[in-house]
């Protein structure tokens, strides 16, 4: 029994040791991966498409395709939804 | 007629029935568990598995209980004969032992699909809000004091072995709790994944029972925005999708280099996380991750961790233990978040709001959602959902490291 009794102390001990410094690690190291990715790939800023570009990517599509699309979100909202963008990925 | 009769009566369950009257507790317990499924919405995907696979296994009969296997590895055939289990193949025993057995010793006993269920578990995460608050995740090593808590207690009336499979239910994660006890208990997986998972249905109770025992009204009501607004962080993230990518890479090769023996859960947990940030060029494999193999993979935990619940298995003061120790764990495991938090205001001008730690105890996501309805209840304006997600995440890690120091110490 207090053979058991110090076995799961140092397993508390270790244990709790263990769990602290590995998300301590963790968290020093994120901090770093957060400088590191702001200095070498900081996020490109996206220039805002006009509105216009998008109603123009709608023209492009095919008549057919759009009519497909249009038959197929009619159906499946019950005729409530309509189509405002098409876009290719 | 009456010799009829008599082969009507022993080709059916009802002798057998007769002969062992225990399996109708076990049926009734089956019962009660798929009420708690069905109706009451405890954890329901793996309540209602795990409670049909205790259904079917407890007919007399039907061979779709899983065989209890001694400590040197013997298992009492059906003609009485006694085999080594390792020694046998999986066609033999499939055909010998039947189905369910073939599917727990395939799939389960080879801790095959805990570390499949965590890889599914990380395609669903979003690591996003703790990488926000990363400071607020050491809170989840906090919570898993709970665990070797309760370890200390129930190394006196338990082996080991058996007490480290029991408290890590006190990390409040079901793949971890199943997967430390079949690699240190496994006689004990059906009531240890029983308590676990009813604990975890039991979040949205037990949390608010001990957050009311141990924190203030004024401690609840610590806005974290307002707090952020004092004292702003010094970093900001300027590009999260690529932090997503690199953080579940570097996270398994720390957690890899230090505690090895947790990398099959957090490696997985990270893999599953990955294919999910990379985005279009992996949806393929992120959507069989999420859905079609995390399902499958849950079918067969259910039913066969429910199907190792028989009535000698389960109807014993081991499992009355078991739920008793769970539950405390549990309660622990908040209580050590919540002090810890406590303990950080004490040194600290930027205060923390303790639900914050109290979260420390994976369940993910449902403490966070738990501890947000607290805050909201003390001050409407006060959500702190996003606060709660880091240390909640980070616990999930903590609790596969805490299971990790557990099986690299005890299994021998």
């Amino acid at each position: 029994m207090n053979d058991n009794l110090n076995e799961a102390l140092q397993l508390m001990i270790v244990g709790m040791l263990t769990v602290f410094c590995i998300l301590l690690i963790v968290i020093l190291f994120g901090t770093l991966l957060i400088k590191l990715v702001n200095k070498y790939a900081p996020e490109e800023v996206q220039a805002k498409k006009p509105v216009a570009a998008a109603n123009n990517a709608v023209q492009k599509v095919d008549a057919t395709v759009k009519a497909v699309i249009d038959a197929t979100v009619a159906q499946i909202t019950g005729g409530k939804g309509h189509v405002s963008k098409i876009t290719k990925l | 007629m009456n010799e009829i009769l008599n082969n009507l009566y022993e080709m059916t369950a009802f002798k057998a029935i007769g002969e062992q009257p225990g399996c109708i507790v076990m049926i009734l317990l089956a019962l009660g568990l798929l009420y708690l499924g069905i109706k009451k919405g405890y954890e329901p995907l793996l309540m209602i598995p795990i409670a049909f696979g205790v259904l079917i296994a407890n007919f007399p009969g039907g061979g779709m209980g899983v065989t209890a296997v001694d400590g040197e590895g013997m298992v009492l055939m059906p003609d009485g004969t006694k085999e080594c289990i390792w020694d046998m193949s999986l066609p033999k025993i499939a055909h010998d032992l039947g189905l369910m057995n073939f599917i727990y010793y395939m799939l389960i006993k080879t801790g095959f699909i805990p570390p499949i269920i965590f890889m599914g578990v990380g395609a669903l995460t979003d690591f996003g809000p703790m990488l926000r608050n990363l400071k607020l995740a050491i809170f989840g090593a906090g919570a898993q004091f709970g665990i070797f808590a309760v370890l200390l207690v129930a190394s006196q009336f338990f082996t080991m072995k058996e007490a480290a499979s029991l408290a890590i239910i006190g990390g409040a994660d079901g793949p971890t709790a199943i997967f430390t006890t079949i690699k240190l208990a496994p006689h004990l997986l059906g009531p240890i994944a029983i308590a676990a998972y009813s604990y975890m249905a039991l979040v949205p109770v037990i949390v608010p029972l001990v957050v009311r025992m141990c924190c203030t009204k004024k401690e609840l009501m610590i806005n974290m925005k307002e707090q952020d607004k004092l004292y702003p962080s010094s970093t900001q993230i300027k590009n999260m999708k690529v932090l997503k990518i690199l953080f579940p890479i570097f996270t398994t090769i720390i957690v890899a280099i230090f505690v090895p023996s947790a990398v099959s859960l957090v490696g997985m947990l990270m893999f599953g996380n990955l294919i999910k940030e990379i985005g279009a060029n992996t949806s393929r494999i992120f959507d069989a991750a999420s859905n079609s193999i995390m399902n499958a993979a849950t079918i067969f935990l259910g039913l066969s961790v429910g199907a190792t619940m028989t009535v000698d298995a389960f109807l014993n003061f081991t499992t009355i233990g078991i739920v008793v120790g769970g539950f405390c764990a549990f309660g622990f495991s908040i209580f050590g978040g919540i002090m810890l938090v406590k303990l950080f205001n004490l040194f600290s001008k930027k205060k923390i709001n303790p639900l914050i730690g109290a979260t420390g105890l994976s369940a993910v996501p449902m403490a966070s959602r738990v501890a947000n309805d607290i805050a909201l209840k003390y001050d409407v304006k006060n959500h702190v959902l996003n606060y709660c997600m880091s240390s909640n995440v980070a616990g999930v890690i903590g609790s596969a490291v805490a299971a990790g120091v557990l099986i690299s110490f005890l299994q021998g």
